[in-house]
């Protein structure tokens, strides 16, 4: 699976299945600051992710 | 009907959208929620743009750590309510429109007086407990909500139709933490001009609009990226 990640970086993970809750605790990211695209779409942590599929975790903002 | 005055004024953008676009943006009476970074940029382009009614609220006075991007405000205006001050430089800008000032902290209990009358809502708070209060004011009145929201170098922004796109709770179920947020004048000026572009094509009827489609951009690498998003059925404000 892979994982492009808020600093820009990208990491490969071997895992088969995963929910994607899991993904961000195990890459210490605070689920609350993020949110997450699975193939180009936002999906809720509660969804899972396989090893074909590409994640992207962004982190929003709140500011105007 | 434009007047000759009105004509003139617009010119550049009648050749975008023909006087009949020119006069649906008179017709149209906006809500903008903030009169800060976002909410300058917002005000101006589209005081400037000529849509014929604004109503624009902040409930705090401008501070001097205001006016690295509130560009709606002076020097002279440092300790002046937020609301007043951009009630003179957008009627400055553009005397032929309407403009409501309203000084006041946005809340359940006034959302509704505030909308009252307001064919859509721009997204200028800095925070996401409000922004959930203007998500579900636009579901129940099925008017259009124009999110933006930047930190630093980076801004999103998307277009909410109630009932056609998903709606700020399905995109973001929950509230980052609070926290103080770097800002630049700039980033304010990115998001706030794609927010403005986007009310200026849902009213003339031109282009594509950013539904279900959250834009992102980060101006430290340049890059503008998108990330596709859709109703979520079990979602606490918009499912049915």
């Amino acid at each position: 699976m892979l994982i492009a990640l808020p600093d820009g970086s990208r990491k490969e993970i071997t895992e088969e299945c995963a929910r994607i809750e899991d993904i961000l605790k195990q890459l210490g990211i605070n689920p609350e600051e993020v949110i997450v695209a699975k193939n180009g779409k936002i999906v809720s942590e509660e969804e899972t992710a396989g090893c074909s599929d590409e994640l992207k975790i962004v982190r929003f903002v709140h500011g105007g | 009907m434009l007047s000759d005055s009105e004509k003139k004024r617009y010119s550049r953008q009648i050749r975008l959208f023909g006087e009949d676009g020119q006069e649906k943006l008179k017709r149209t009476r906006v809500f903008i929620a903030g009169a800060g970074g976002l909410g300058s940029v917002i005000s101006i382009y589209m005081a400037a743009a000529g849509f014929g009614k604004i109503r624009i609220c902040d409930c705090d006075a401008v501070e001097l750590s205001n006016l690295n991007r509130q560009i709606l405000h002076a020097n002279a205006d440092v300790s002046r309510p937020k609301a007043l001050s951009a009630y003179e430089t957008l009627t400055g800008i553009n005397p032929e429109i309407e403009v409501e000032a309203e000084v006041q902290t946005i809340s359940e209990d006034n959302i509704d007086q505030l909308l009252l009358g307001s064919d859509l809502i721009m997204d200028a708070m800095d925070n996401f407990p409000v922004r959930y209060l203007l998500n579900r004011a636009a579901l129940k009145r099925k008017i259009p909500l124009f999110h933006g929201a930047i930190s630093g170098y980076q801004g999103q922004a998307t277009t909410i139709i109630p009932g056609k796109t998903a709606c700020l709770s399905c995109i973001f179920p929950r509230a980052p933490p609070a926290a103080t947020f770097p800002a630049l004048g700039s980033t304010c000026g990115i998001i706030g001009s794609i927010q403005v572009t986007e009310a200026v094509k849902y009213v003339t009827g031109t282009g594509k609009l950013l539904e279900n489609r959250l834009l992102l951009w980060d101006g430290l690498n340049a890059c503008l990226d998108e990330m596709a998003c859709e109703r979520n059925s079990v979602c606490r404000d918009c499912s049915e």
